[in-house]
């Protein structure tokens, strides 16, 4: 079943950085997101995770982090609300103990950072650098349940440059930046990014979120608030991606709620030139498969060649 | 482990807005053990969104019985499900009660549906040979987990909260006069009832092997959200994956 009745004259191969040191070509367009997957091992015990366009790891941070108290996560309507804290085993960990493995696999694996000042991103990006098994970085310049000074870090232009260029020096690894929707401008964050040589952008980070339980008239997450993922925030995050391929010719990354190949058509065709599978990996351990095996077919369908005509189809049609 | 279907077989209320519900699962019945648990689908769209881990009951041949407490969206599309429909599982996920081949009396505390997981180990212990000893804390006698469900070897103890069946008060106070005679204890329940378990145990037979299923809200269930995480002396562990069975001087007990 799958691709194996996939018709063989599509192309699904992506590219990023294509003007960096190392560019990073992908199988599909099909990758897993940040937090969703681990390093990457748990879920190949139910799935081949080596058909994956790419795996994007747990985000990593310069030490060793425990994360936040429990309870740290609470479904929502077609969502759930996550307050983890970048619980993880430190940049240097990853480096002895996962990256080995990675360079095994033929599935390319992102490494996520996150960072609480430019410098902590720029020290990991120097020790990533060339380490075998790393094929790219995913800057997580917003993740909601981190606050550096009270806000969160990354929320304006300005340090999103200052992050990405910091980066960008230190690296030749296609850089992805993962920017927040709550933005006071998300074009302007996104065009500055790009322009301090971000390779692509990821759209988008988890929208802030409560639940109070009426029982107890508290707060359900220890930490009050949460980022909210799932199928609940797609259509926020087509319409991002719809608004800011139009401000930026790099390549984007769509995710947020994707659940079937419907859905990362939308993604496509507003914009992305890749998608990432997320929450919907919990209930469906086979969404992102799926949608590798379907997308051949889905592009053929509509009487095309390859996954880029799909890319910002939406932007082009006549209105 | 692994993602499969099962069918429903049979459906049962036991209790008020408490079901056993059995499915047919092949040889996983067998290899699935007390204290590990099934993640379940509970419907074909997103509302709920996420499985919901069920703790394995009872087996019985290819079938695994699953207590199920209607509390929720997701438990009360589970309760509803009728013979031949087909449940999406993936499991069994865990680590389970160990049973130390030495212990001849094992003493089990549970409170409310944490009974669950226990009644599957009273029957391992038993066809082991061991001398079982349940006690279970209820707020009221229709709350009582019935009898009639349990082996008929097994000592079976009752505390209620308004003393309307056994005796009055929490299960706990139950323990210090078993302490001598049990080799184990085993608990599933309320944060406080366990805790307090842990601490007598502790303070009275801390010698005694005392290990706790313990449950929090999961997302992948997998191991890799970091969702149900618990601080143990050892640092945050996953109760999907390092648990959901622990040692109960492990955890660090919540007093709030």
């Amino acid at each position: 079943m799958g691709s194996t009745d996939a018709p063989a004259d599509v192309d699904v191969q992506v590219e990023f950085g294509v003007n960096a040191k190392l560019p990073l070509r992908l199988r599909n367009p099909v990758m897993v997101a940040s937090g969703t997957f681990g390093y990457g091992i748990e879920y190949a015990r139910l799935i081949d995770i080596q058909r994956l366009g790419a795996i994007v790891s747990k985000g990593i941070t310069a030490r060793p982090r425990r994360g936040n108290r429990g309870p740290r996560i609470v479904e929502t309507p077609a969502g759930m609300l996550n307050a983890i804290g970048l619980q993880n085993v430190g940049v240097h960990k990853v480096i002895s103990d996962k990256a080995p493995i990675w360079a095994q696999w033929d599935v390319p694996v992102i490494v996520n950072i996150a960072g609480d000042t430019v410098e902590e991103f720029a020290y990991m990006a120097d020790l990533l650098d060339g380490v075998p098994g790393v094929a790219g970085l995913e800057l997580n310049i917003s993740c909601p349940n981190v606050w550096a000074g009270g806000r969160v870090v990354g929320e304006d232009a300005a340090t999103s440059a200052q992050i990405t260029s910091a980066v960008r020096q230190r690296t030749g690894l296609p850089v992805l930046v993962k920017l927040s929707p709550q933005v006071a401008d998300i074009c302007e964050v996104a065009r500055a990014v790009e322009d301090a040589g971000a390779d692509a952008i990821s759209l988008i980070n988890t929208f802030v979120g409560m639940r109070i339980d009426i029982e107890t008239a508290r707060p359900v997450l220890a930490n009050v608030t949460g980022g909210l993922s799932g199928p609940a925030i797609r259509p926020m995050a087509v319409w991002i991606v719809y608004l800011v391929s139009q401000a930026v010719r790099i390549p984007i990354v769509g995710l947020g709620g994707i659940a079937c190949t419907g859905d990362a058509l939308e993604f496509l065709m507003a914009g992305a030139t890749a998608i990432q599978v997320g929450t919907m990996t919990f209930t469906e351990p086979s969404t992102s498969l799926r949608i590798v095996d379907e997308l051949p077919g889905a592009i053929a369908a509509r009487g095309l060649r390859s996954v880029c005509d799909l890319t910002g189809l939406a932007l082009r049609q006549p209105a | 482990m692994r993602q499969f279907a099962a069918t429903v077989v049979a459906n049962e209320l036991i209790m008020p807005a408490t079901h056993v519900v059995a499915l047919d699962v092949g040889r996983i019945a067998q290899s699935a053990a007390p204290g590990q648990f099934l993640h379940i689908r509970c419907s074909d769209n997103e509302a709920p969104l996420l499985r919901r881990p069920m703790s394995v009951f009872r087996a019985r041949g290819k079938t695994l019985e699953l207590m199920v407490r209607d509390v929720g969206a997701g438990s009360h599309r589970l309760v509803s499900k009728r013979p031949g429909e087909v449940l999406d599982c993936i499991g069994p996920l865990g680590h389970a009660f160990r049973i130390d081949p030495k212990a001849r009396n094992l003493l089990l505390i549970g409170g409310g549906y944490g009974v669950a997981p226990l009644v599957g180990l009273a029957e391992r212990a038993i066809e082991r040979g061991a001398s079982v000893t349940l006690a279970v804390g209820a707020a009221t006698h229709d709350l009582v987990f019935p009898s009639t469900l349990l082996p008929e070897e097994v000592e079976y103890l009752v505390a209620t909260d308004d003393g309307s069946a056994g005796v009055q008060g929490f299960v706990t106070e139950l323990v210090p006069d078993r302490l001598a005679w049990a080799d184990a204890v085993y608990s599933c329940g309320p944060i406080p009832m366990m805790a307090s378990l842990a601490r007598i145990v502790g303070e009275r037979a801390p010698n005694i092997p005392c290990w706790v299923a313990m449950e929090e809200r999961m997302g992948c269930a997998m191991g890799v959200c970091l969702g149900c995480v618990i601080e143990t002396r050892k640092g945050p562990m996953r109760v999907c994956t390092d648990g959901p069975v622990f040692r109960a001087r492990d955890v660090v007990w919540r007093t709030d």
